[in-house]
C-alpha cells in the first residue's frame, strides 16, 4: 500500500472516478464481444461528446463559483443558428462564421454576466431567464427549419488530422507525432518535479515513484495513440478531440496556475472572506459567465460541424449532461471544489456509459434512468466519504 | 475499515493496469478479429434460413448477408402512433426475414441519433434506415457509414445535406395532393349536384418540403377544371403563397377561411374545399358550420382518428392514409434486394437532398372515404374500433 501512495500520491480518492471509468470501458468491451475498444468506436466516443465535455469545462467553473448555468444549450443553439443563417445569408467564409458564433457567445455571456454581477440576481434565475430568451431566440430566427453550415466547418465537428510520412509506423502520423509529443511532455514535467522535489525541504526524493509513474501514463498514453491511430485510413485521433484537448490543457493552466483561478476556487469557497481578502467577486462571477457562454458558443460550433446544419432544437438539454458531468467529477453543490481533470473523467463516464449500452443495444428510456443512477450513486459516494474521512 | 478500502482501491487500480496492458493486443487486431467473427455467425444463420444454399463454398462468405444479415432502424422517437408501429413492424417484419435487428428511437435527440448510427455501425449493421429526427442534421455520421460500406435508407423522410444516403422510402407527395384532389371532385360528384362547382384552396406549412409539392400535385388535376369552368374558386386565391397555412396551424387556416366565407360567400354556397391534412380540414368544416353553410366536401391527410370518426360520420368527405405496414414492407423489400447483393432497386424518381440527387421509392397513399373504410383499415384494430355505428 505504501507503495502505491508514493506512485499515485496521498489522496487516493481521487482515483475512485478513474478507476470506474477503466471498469466500465472493460466490462462493456467484454459485454459487447469486443466491439467498445476499437479504433472506430474510441473516436466515435470523443467526437460525439466532445461538445458536452467542452461545456463541462465552462460549467465546472461556474459551479466552483457557487453558481449554475441553465442556459448553455440555448446559448450553444443560438451562436451557431446565427452563425449558420449568416453566413448563408452572405456567403461569408468558414472563418468569419466562427467569429460571428464566438461574438454572439461572447455577447451572451456578457449579458448573463451583468445581470449576476451588476444586479446581484442569481445565476439560477438569470440563465432559467437566458435558456428561455436564446431558445426562442433560436425558433424565432430559424422558423424551425435547420440551416445548413459551411462545409468546411465539418472538419472541427468531425474531422480527422492529416495522413503523411511513412506507411511502416502502420498508423495515422499524426496521431503518433501528439502522442510522442504528449508523452514527451509528461516525462520532462516529472524529471522537472523530481529535480526541483528537493528544494523546499533539502532531501530529495527517491526516484523509482516517478519512474513508475512515467511508465504508467506513458503506456496509456502510448496505447491511447495507437486506438486512435489505427483505424481506417484516414481517420486519426479526432479533430473535436484536439480541440477539447486545447481546452483542457489550458483551463487546467486558468484554474491551477493563475490568479483569475485562485480568485474562481475563493470566491466560492468563501465568498465573503475572498472579498475580504481583496478579490473583486463581481469581476470574477462576470468573466466565469462569459467565460462559460463562449465555451457554449465553441461546443455549439462542434456540434453543427459534426451535423453539417444548425437546428431549431440543438442544445435542448445540454445544460443538463455538462452539469452532471461536472458534479460526477467530485465538484461540491456548495461551490469552491471541483478540478479540470476530475470533470473531464466524469464526462466520460457519462459518455462511456452511454455508448457502452447503445452498443449493446440498450434503449433510450433505459440509458436515462441508469445515467441518473449513476449520477446519484457518484455524487452520494464522494458525500459519504467526505463525511467520513480519516 | 480503512484497511478493506485500501485493499479495494488497490486491487482496482490493479484492474486498470491489466485492462491496459491486455487491451494492448487490441487496435487493429482486435477489429479484424471481430469482423472473422462475425462470418461464421452470419453464415450459421443462413445455414438455419435454409435458403438454397448448395453453391461453391468461396461464393457462401458473400451469400452469407443474404440469408441472415444485421439491419439498423434509427428512429426519431416513439411519441406517436406511426413511429410506434413502425418499431413493432420492423422488428417483426426484419425478424421474419432471417435479419437481426438493432432497432433504437432518439427521444426525438439529434446528438442522440447520431451516437445511435454510429453504434450500430460499430455492431456491424449493413443497412442502417434512418427516420431522422432531422433530416439534415446527420450530415458526417451518414458519410461515415458511407465509408464504413453501410447501406443508408432514409425511411419517411429525405435525409438532406450529405453525400452519405443510398435512397429514401416515402409516400409520394405529390401523388399525395392528386389524390386529395380526385377525392374532393368524386365528392363534388357525388354529393353537390351538376358543375359548376364553388371551392376554395387550402395549402400546408410553407416551411415543409411536402407542402407545396401537395399543393402541386393537386393543382395538376384541379387546374384544368378550373380553366375549363367546372371549377369556380370564388376567391380567386389559387398560388400556393396566398393559399398556405403557417405552420399547419389549424386556427391559422380557420380563420383564413372564416375571411373567405364571409368576404366572398354571403349570397352563394361553397361546394368543397381542397385541404391538406385533417387538421386543418375539420378547420375549415368548422368555420363553413359557424357561418351557416352547409358542410363542404373536404379532402384531408394522414387519417387522424378525429377525423376518421368524422368521415365515418360522413362530415369531412376524405382523408388519405399513409399506412405504416405499406411503408415498412417497401423498406425491408429494399434491405432484401441490398443484402442479396442485387443493390439499389431501379426507380425514376429522385430528389435532390442539395448535395446529391437522391432516389426516391414512393408509395401511394391510400384515399380514404365513408365506403372504403372499413376495408382500408381492416388490419388496423385502432382504426377500426372507431367505425363503429
Amino acid at each position: 500500500m505504501k507503495y502505491v501512495k508514493k506512485v499515485l500520491g496521498e489522496d487516493l480518492r481521487q482515483y475512485t472516478m478513474v478507476v470506474a471509468l477503466a471498469a466500465l470501458i472493460i466490462i462493456f468491451n467484454i459485454a459487447s464481444g469486443g466491439k467498445m475498444i476499437t479504433s472506430s468506436n474510441f473516436q466515435n466516443l470523443i467526437s460525439g461528446n466532445a461538445y458536452v465535455l467542452v461545456l463541462a469545462l465552462g460549467m465546472l467553473m461556474v459551479i466552483v463559483i457557487g453558481q449554475i448555468d441553465l442556459s448553455v444549450g440555448s446559448v450553444a443553439g443560438f451562436a451557431s443558428m446565427v452563425m449558420a443563417i449568416t453566413a448563408r445569408q452572405f456567403n461569408l467564409p468558414w472563418y468569419i462564421a466562427i467569429l460571428i458564433a464566438l461574438v454572439i457567445g461572447m455577447i451572451a455571456g456578457a449579458w448573463q454576466g451583468f445581470f449576476l454581477s451588476r444586479l446581484g440576481i442569481p445565476g439560477f434565475i438569470t440563465t432559467l431567464g437566458g435558456m428561455m430568451i436564446f431558445r426562442g431566440g433560436v425558433i424565432w430566427i430559424s422558423n424551425s427549419i435547420s440551416v445548413p453550415v459551411p462545409s468546411e466547418l465539418k472538419w472541427f465537428g468531425a474531422g480527422y488530422l492529416p495522413e503523411w510520412g511513412p506507411a511502416f509506423t502502420g498508423m495515422n502520423n499524426s496521431t503518433l507525432l501528439l502522442g510522442i509529443i504528449a508523452i514527451a511532455v509528461y516525462v520532462t514535467a516529472q524529471i522537472k518535479k523530481f529535480n526541483h522535489s528537493g528544494d523546499v525541504t533539502g532531501k530529495k526524493e527517491e526516484f523509482w515513484p516517478y519512474a513508475v509513474r512515467i511508465g504508467i501514463v506513458s503506456a496509456v498514453i502510448g496505447y491511447a495513440t495507437w486506438l486512435f491511430g489505427s483505424g481506417r485510413v484516414g481517420t486519426s485521433f479526432p479533430i473535436p478531440g484536439l480541440i477539447l484537448v486545447i481546452l483542457i490543457i489550458l483551463y487546467y493552466l486558468i484554474t491551477e496556475r493563475t490568479s483569475f483561478g485562485r480568485h474562481v476556487y475563493a470566491v466560492g469557497g468563501n465568498k465573503a472572506a475572498a472579498e475580504l481578502s481583496g478579490v473583486n467577486v463581481k469581476r470574477t462571477y462576470f468573466l466565469t459567465m462569459l467565460n462559460m457562454s463562449l465555451l457554449a458558443a465553441v461546443a455549439g460550433i462542434l456540434f453543427v460541424g459534426r451535423s453539417t446544419a444548425a437546428g431549431p432544437a440543438d442544445g435542448t438539454s445540454w445544460e443538463m449532461d455538462a452539469i452532471a458531468s461536472v458534479f460526477i467529477g467530485g465538484a461540491s453543490v456548495s461551490g469552491g471544489v471541483g478540478t479540470v481533470i476530475a470533470t473531464m473523467v466524469g464526462g466520460l463516464v457519462m459518455a462511456v456509459l452511454n455508448n457502452g449500452l447503445m452498443l449493446m443495444g440498450v434503449g433510450a428510456d433505459k440509458t436515462q434512468v441508469i445515467k441518473g443512477f449513476v449520477l446519484l450513486a457518484a455524487v452520494a459516494f464522494d458525500v459519504y466519504n467526505k463525511k467520513h474521512r480519516g | 475499515m480503512m484497511k478493506a478500502k485500501k485493499v479495494l482501491s488497490l486491487l482496482m487500480t490493479a484492474v486498470l493496469a491489466a485492462g491496459v496492458l491486455t487491451g494492448c493486443g487490441g487496435g487493429r487486431g482486435t477489429e479484424d478479429a471481430a469482423q472473422t467473427a462475425d462470418t461464421p455467425e452470419a453464415a450459421e444463420e443462413t445455414a438455419e434460413a435454409g435458403s438454397a444454399e448448395d453453391a461453391e463454398p468461396e461464393e457462401a462468405a458473400e451469400e452469407a448477408s443474404a440469408g441472415g444479415g444485421i439491419v439498423g432502424v434509427a428512429l426519431p422517437w416513439l411519441g406517436t402512433q406511426n413511429w410506434a408501429e413502425a418499431e413493432v413492424m420492423f422488428k417483426e417484419q426484419l425478424e421474419a426475414a432471417g435479419y437481426e435487428a438493432i432497432i433504437q428511437a432518439a427521444d426525438q435527440k439529434v446528438p442522440q441519433q447520431q451516437q445511435q448510427i454510429e453504434s450500430m455501425i460499430e455492431n456491424g449493421a449493413q443497412v442502417i434506415v434512418v427516420g431522422p429526427v432531422d433530416g439534415s442534421q446527420l450530415g458526417s455520421v451518414l458519410e461515415k457509414a458511407k465509408d464504413a460500406g453501410v447501406y443508408v435508407i432514409g425511411y419517411d423522410r429525405l435525409l438532406e445535406n450529405t453525400t452519405g444516403v443510398d435512397g429514401v422510402v416515402q409516400f409520394g407527395s405529390v401523388k399525395t395532393g392528386e389524390l386529395q384532389a380526385q377525392a374532393l371532385l368524386q365528392g363534388l360528384e357525388e354529393l353537390k349536384g351538376e358543375a359548376p362547382y364553388n371551392i376554395e384552396l387550402f395549402g400546408g406549412g410553407p416551411a415543409d418540403p411536402n407542402a407545396p409539392n401537395f399543393f402541386t400535385g393537386a393543382m395538376s388535376v384541379l387546374q384544368p377544371l378550373i380553366d375549363d369552368g367546372t371549377l369556380v374558386v370564388v376567391s380567386g386565391q389559387t398560388d400556393f403563397t396566398q393559399c398556405a397555412t403557417v405552420d399547419w396551424d389549424n386556427s391559422k387556416a380557420q380563420s383564413r377561411m372564416d375571411a373567405i366565407l364571409s368576404g366572398n360567400y354571403s349570397d352563394i354556397e361553397i361546394d368543397g374545399v381542397l385541404s391538406p391534412n385533417d387538421g386543418i380540414a375539420r378547420a375549415i368544416i368548422t368555420s363553413c358550420e359557424n357561418a351557416g353553410q352547409p358542410i363542404p366536401v373536404v379532402s384531408g391527410l394522414d387519417a387522424e382518428n378525429e377525423s376518421v370518426e368524422w368521415v365515418w360520420s360522413g362530415r369531412q368527405y376524405s382523408t388519405v392514409a399513409k399506412p405504416t405496414n405499406a411503408l415498412v414492407a417497401e423498406t425491408v423489400s429494399i434491405i432484401d434486394s441490398l443484402l442479396s447483393g442485387n443493390g439499389m432497386p431501379a426507380t425514376d424518381v429522385t430528389a435532390d437532398n442539395g448535395v446529391i440527387d437522391v432516389p426516391v421509392y414512393e408509395l401511394p397513399p391510400v384515399v380514404v372515404t365513408k365506403d372504403n373504410a372499413k376495408e382500408v383499415f381492416a388490419d388496423d384494430p385502432d382504426r377500426m374500433a372507431l367505425l363503429t355505428d
